[in-house]
């Protein structure tokens, strides 16, 4: 194969090139010692790299039973989560695949009751989640098709049932009345409900791939002109925010550079360089910088963080994952800023796609930092230090939900307090602990 | 990172089919050293547990992660029990990250062995990397092959790149019982020079390193840097294995290949070049004093991600803790002990109560009593540790079961399934077994483990195996386990000597003008002689090997005996120096070298019949030429006048003819160099007499001490 040896360092590029042609174990062994191995990292290649696994794994199985498909899943889970609990997004997108199933299964069950009376739109999965009134209408129509399937809310909820009407029936392609319909005639329940999942993986697959543009279709909404917005990190979610808002206004932008873990990175996106992250490997191309725009972005250290705070109108974070109770993991020095933008009241905007979104409650939160290479902060040549000193890295930072005034998501912008419900929207109940 | 590689590779698409080729790596899982003993007697080094996962998982990982696809693995001895644990390893499983995995059994007692075998087995199609079952790093390496292929796309010499990694002066992870010193020529990252410097406690004198003049004139800038941690891993192309083959006496990766290969520059007309890395982590676990220090970096996280809580290997749980505290599922502690930092607690271990833990690796299984202080030590699996004892910086290998009330002191390494009675104290840097070299179980010494207890005291060389010539570092090595040994620091001062030694470099030019008129080709006899027999004494190699060596390069280069003697006495005179300069006595150093290696000097001489002592004139001539230039060169001439005379090396009548030759006067310089002699040379005349009288040659040994 002259195609692995091109790519020499094994990566997400080199795993997805592979996965179509190893058998099935071979990838997910692939997949966990890649992960052990912190090859793929950042919660996109995470996210990614394990829906296309999880895509494989159900079209290679060639059961027809729903229980055992949901059974698989959850092996195949167990073990990606273990291989590196702190990319929570692993999690996520195994229970969002569970979800997938269990929805279908029981589209099945009602189907067949649902033959004899034919009111199948009554479902209760059939809701939107788009409850949040904010909700502009005006988005396209491929970006509402991929996250409603996604989406599909296992539980009927209150606000939905308040919510309007309108998204219900601009899509007629929705899940609710396709899959009835589609398997009405076949009967065959058993290989459609493959075939129904791998078609909402594809789905999932989609939304990652869509996810910052749908973002940043927020942005002018809450970047105004002249405005000074303090962000960290090298976020391609955050750039395309702030790309979208530059496009139509003038606005400063100030850069903590989120040393040491992810400094190049930053620096190299604030000057426009070459460098890629792997974060937006295979997603998008090269992208103008920000000061290409006409933008002014000033470049600061960490620690200057709070003397600049009290001029900053607002702060926009990129996370690394989003804990059910608000708070969120994001890269380290996130917490400092969030705090002395506390101090000096000044509004957080969190930009997430939802696929970040755990139903992780952080009892624990300490479990949850993943401890880094020491050697970036204190040099190793310096043995007498490295000999005595206990250096310690944390490569995420644990902000408590009450530091956060807003999240926005590709389902729109929500209050901390909120993100509970858009939890039990994504995943059910019983794969939220597998 | 991927984005750049393939934008790098377009523009070369004729090298496409270097591209085809399959990435190789070679595995040496023996090093064909005893640093690690008395554990490898029972378990190949690359089995031993470093915080909880055998070494030769991190090395297959650092290969998963360079993108290797087929890797030969070494096996030395107990090559069965690697076998066995390979193919159960996931390396072997269809997901294996290698392509290929061979296991190559051979009856080789070096690295060179290895090397030449694996020549003869045309396995290795490309370039390879050559790595040993021990090494530990997370680098990427595609930086190094890049810069290694960069390099033989424009010379087809350039067959070698070394990777190594950036350290201070000091620093834990580092050798601290041989330096190597690299002598690199910066512009081009080639190694020009290579040797180690001894640092054991035995050898006290500032540390030299000798550098060809011709380096020096031929390179516009030189790096001599000692401050890299040599990881070895060697980035070769195939040219590498036939000149392993070539020099079939070579051993040794660095000591003799690289340093062979180095200065037979002008035959070979190969380069070897090094790739200096200052920002990932790459180490060796060489001796145990290595194997303390990269535990606590793999602890602390300076490897990451090899970190126990990456859980290498696939049924491991480790979760990290606040203060680089790793426990893995499964652990019962109890309420009352203390878990300190830096700690690492496999499954199914049990900690007693009020026992305190820091610094310390435990493994699976283990059974830790009550009251039980554990200090830096490592203990593998299902170690029972019996109440109130206590352990300090030890190893302590799988099935050990010490008893209550012990005292295990830091240093000790006690191996695989000793049984320690109650109340025994183990001292610090004893090694106690139960199995023999053959692997046979050895009578229990109840001096040692106590009444009951089963192992007895291992003392290195017992049955002595020493095929390497680092065995003499291994009870250093060892004890440096515990050891900072801070006053054998090497100075930045002491390589400043290399400056002095230099021009010292130069005497024989000026020694020439006025004995000999030497051709270019018997010049570099001069020179080679005198190197190899410098080499020769330094080493303490025997006077008949020293002769051997002499006889045939005398042979090839044609010299006359004067030559011959003339390269005895510099290098007899460098080596004596260089004594001196470690602290010993002038004549105890003379008398030492000359006792030694008298059949050498004895071979050159050749007119003990005649009536005229030429020969022995010349000598003691050549030897007041060459102390002229010395320090102390008075005082060295006196003593070797005297031990010569004693050695019946020299006869009475060539000191006479040698006082009176108007040579050894003709200079004011000659003349100082042999004042001291002056009362050897009456007392000589005088003795002839009276042969009782030797009070006075005391009182000149005195008067210099």
């Amino acid at each position: 194969m002259p195609a692995t040896s091109l790519a020499l360092t094994p990566g997400l590029a080199s795993f997805l090139k592979s996965l179509k042609t190893n058998p099935i174990d071979t990838s997910i062994e692939n997949l966990i010692s890649l992960l052990k191995r912190r090859q793929i990292r950042h919660s996109r290649s995470c996210a990614t790299a394990t829906a296309y696994l999880l895509r494989s794994v159900i079209s290679a199985c060639r059961t027809a039973d729903s229980a055992k498909l949901i059974e698989r899943v959850q092996g195949v889970g167990r073990r990606l989560m273990a291989a590196q609990p702190r990319e929570m997004v692993v999690g996520n997108i195994v229970r969002r695949v569970l979800g997938l199933i269990r929805d279908e299964a029981e589209d099945d069950r009602e189907a067949e009751f649902a033959l004899s009376d034919v009111g199948s739109e009554s479902q209760p999965q059939t809701p939107r989640a788009y409850d949040d009134p904010s909700l502009p209408l005006d988005r396209d129509s491929l970006s509402i098709r991929s996250e409603d399937r996604s989406a599909r809310p296992p539980l009927t909820s209150m606000f939905s049932l308040l919510s309007h009407p309108e998204p219900e029936h601009s899509l007629p392609s929705t899940p609710g009345s396709l899959s009835p319909g589609g398997r009405l005639p076949g009967h065959g329940p058993s290989k459609d409900v493959r075939a129904e999942v791998l078609e909402g993986i594809g789905e999932i697959i989609d939304e990652l791939g869509q996810v910052d543009d749908q973002i940043a279709a927020y942005a002018l909404d809450h970047i105004h002109s002249n405005e000074i917005i303090l962000t960290h990190t090298s976020s391609t979610t955050v750039q395309k925010f702030l790309l979208k808002a530059a496009a139509k206004r003038k606005f400063t932008v100030i850069h903590a550079e989120s040393y040491p873990n992810n400094h190049e990175a930053t620096h190299a996106t604030v000057s426009g360089g070459s460098m890629h992250d792997d974060d937006n490997l295979g997603f998008e191309t090269f992208q103008k910088p920000l000061i290409e725009h006409g933008i002014t972005v000033i470049l600061i250290p960490d620690s200057a963080v709070f003397a600049l705070m009290s001029r900053v109108n607002k702060v926009i974070l990129g996370t690394h994952s989003v804990l059910a109770n608000g708070g969120l993991v994001a890269a380290a020095g996130t917490r400092v800023i969030a705090r002395a933008a506390k101090v000096h009241q000044t509004p957080i905007v969190v930009v997430s796609g939802v696929y970040k979104l755990s139903p992780v409650y952080p009892f624990d939160f300490d479990s949850l930092i993943e401890y880094g290479d020491a050697s970036k902060v204190l040099s190793y040549e310096d043995g007498d230090l490295v000999d005595q000193i206990d250096v310690q890295n944390p490569i995420y930072d644990y902000v408590p939900a009450e530091l956060v005034d807003l999240y926005i998501t590709n389902l729109g912008g929500h209050a901390p307090s909120y993100l509970y419900r858009i939890v039990s929207d994504h995943y059910r109940k019983e794969d939220i602990s597998f | 990172m991927a984005p750049n590689k393939k934008g790098a590779q377009k523009p070369k698409a004729n090298a496409a089919e270097e591209v085809e080729e399959t990435f190789q790596a070679v595995v040496l899982a023996d090093t064909f050293e005893t640093r690690f003993e008395p554990f490898t007697r029972e378990k190949p080094r690359c089995l031993l547990p470093l915080a909880n996962t055998p070494l030769i998982e991190y090395t297959l990982e650092f290969l998963a992660n360079a993108g290797v696809e087929e890797v030969f693995l070494y096996g030395g001895a107990h090559s069965d029990q690697l076998e066995k644990y390979i193919n159960a390893s996931k390396w072997r499983a269809l997901s294996s990250p290698f392509k290929h995995l061979s296991f190559l059994k051979s009856t080789s007692t070096s690295v060179g062995d290895v090397m030449r075998d694996l020549d003869g087995k045309h396995l290795i199609t490309g370039d390879f990397i050559v790595v040993s079952g021990d090494v530990i790093s997370n680098l990427p390496i595609e930086g190094a092959l890049a810069a290694h292929r960069a390099r033989r796309e424009t010379d087809k010499n350039a067959i070698m790149t070394m990777v190594l990694r950036e350290a201070g002066r000091n620093h834990r992870t580092k050798s601290t019982s041989t330096s190597p010193v690299f002598v690199i020529d910066p512009t081009k990252n080639r190694c020009v020079h290579y040797e180690e410097i001894d640092r054991s406690p035995n050898c006290t004198g500032p540390a030299r390193v000798t550098i060809e003049t011709e380096t020096i004139l031929e390179f516009p800038e030189l790096d001599i840097r000692q401050d890299l941690i040599d990881c070895s891993i060697d980035i070769c192309t195939p040219d590498v294995l036939s000149l392993w083959s070539d020099s079939f006496d070579y051993q040794t990766p660095r000591k003799q290949f690289l340093y062979g290969v180095l200065k037979d520059y002008e035959l070979n007309g190969k380069t070897l070049h090094t790739y200096i890395i200052n920002d990932n982590y790459a180490a060796r676990v060489r001796n145990l004093k290595a194997y303390d220090a990269i535990s606590k970096d793999i602890i602390s996280r300076w490897a990451y991600p090899l970190c126990p809580d990456t859980n290498l290997l696939p049924g491991h749980t480790y979760n990290l803790r606040k203060g680089s505290l790793y426990q893995e599922q499964g652990v019962t502690l109890a309420r009352s002990c203390v878990i300190g930092r830096r700690t690492v607690i496999g499954q199914g271990t049990s900690i007693g109560d009020r026992t305190t833990v820091h610094n310390t690796t435990l493994g699976r299984n283990c059974k830790i009593g009550r009251n039980v202080k554990l200090d830096g030590a490592y203990i593998w699996d299902n170690v029972v540790i019996g109440d109130n004892t206590d352990v300090r910086g030890a190893i302590i290998a799988d099935g050990v079961v010490i008893g209550k009330n012990c005292n295990i002191a830091t240093g000790a390494l006690i191996s695989f399934g000793v049984k320690i009675a109650d109340g025994i104290s183990v001292e610090s840097g004893k090694r106690i077994t139960k199995t023999r070299m053959d692997g046979s179980r050895a009578e229990s010494d109840p001096s040692v483990v106590g009444e009951g207890g089963e192992g007895y005291e291992f003392i290195h060389g017992e049955e002595d195996d020493s095929d390497d010539d680092d065995d003499e570092n291994v009870s250093v090595a060892s004890s440096g386990l515990i050891y900072r040994m801070p006053g054998l620091s090497l100075s930045s001062a002491s390589i400043s000597t290399i400056s002095s030694e230099l021009s010292q470099g130069s005497w024989p030019h000026s020694g020439r003008s006025s004995f000999s008129t030497d051709h270019e080709e018997q010049d570099n006899f001069h020179h080679d002689a005198s190197a190899s027999v410098f080499d020769s004494l330094r080493e303490g190699v025997s006077a008949d090997v020293v002769q051997l060596e002499l006889v045939s390069l005398r042979m090839t280069a044609n010299a006359s005996d004067n030559q011959v003697r003339r390269a005895i006495v510099s290098s007899f005179m460098k080596h004596i120096q260089q004594l001196m300069e470690a602290g010993k006595g002038a004549g105890q150093a003379v008398s030492e070298v000359f006792a030694k290696y008298k059949e050498v000097v004895e071979r050159t001489l050749f007119d003990r019949q005649k009536e005229q002592k030429k020969d022995q004139v010349d000598l003691l001539l050549l030897l007041q030429q060459d102390l002229v230039h010395r320090s102390k060169g008075d005082t060295v001439l006196l003593f070797t006048a005297k031990s010569l005379y004693e050695l019946e090396l020299v006869d009475e009548e060539a000191y006479d003819q040698w006082w009176n030759d108007e040579r050894s006067s003709a200079t004011e310089e000659m003349r100082t160099v042999r004042s001291q002699a002056q009362q050897f040379v009456d007392w000589l005349a005088e003795a002839e007499e009276e042969s009782s009288e030797e009070e006075e040659s005391e009182e000149e040994e005195s008067d210099d001490e």
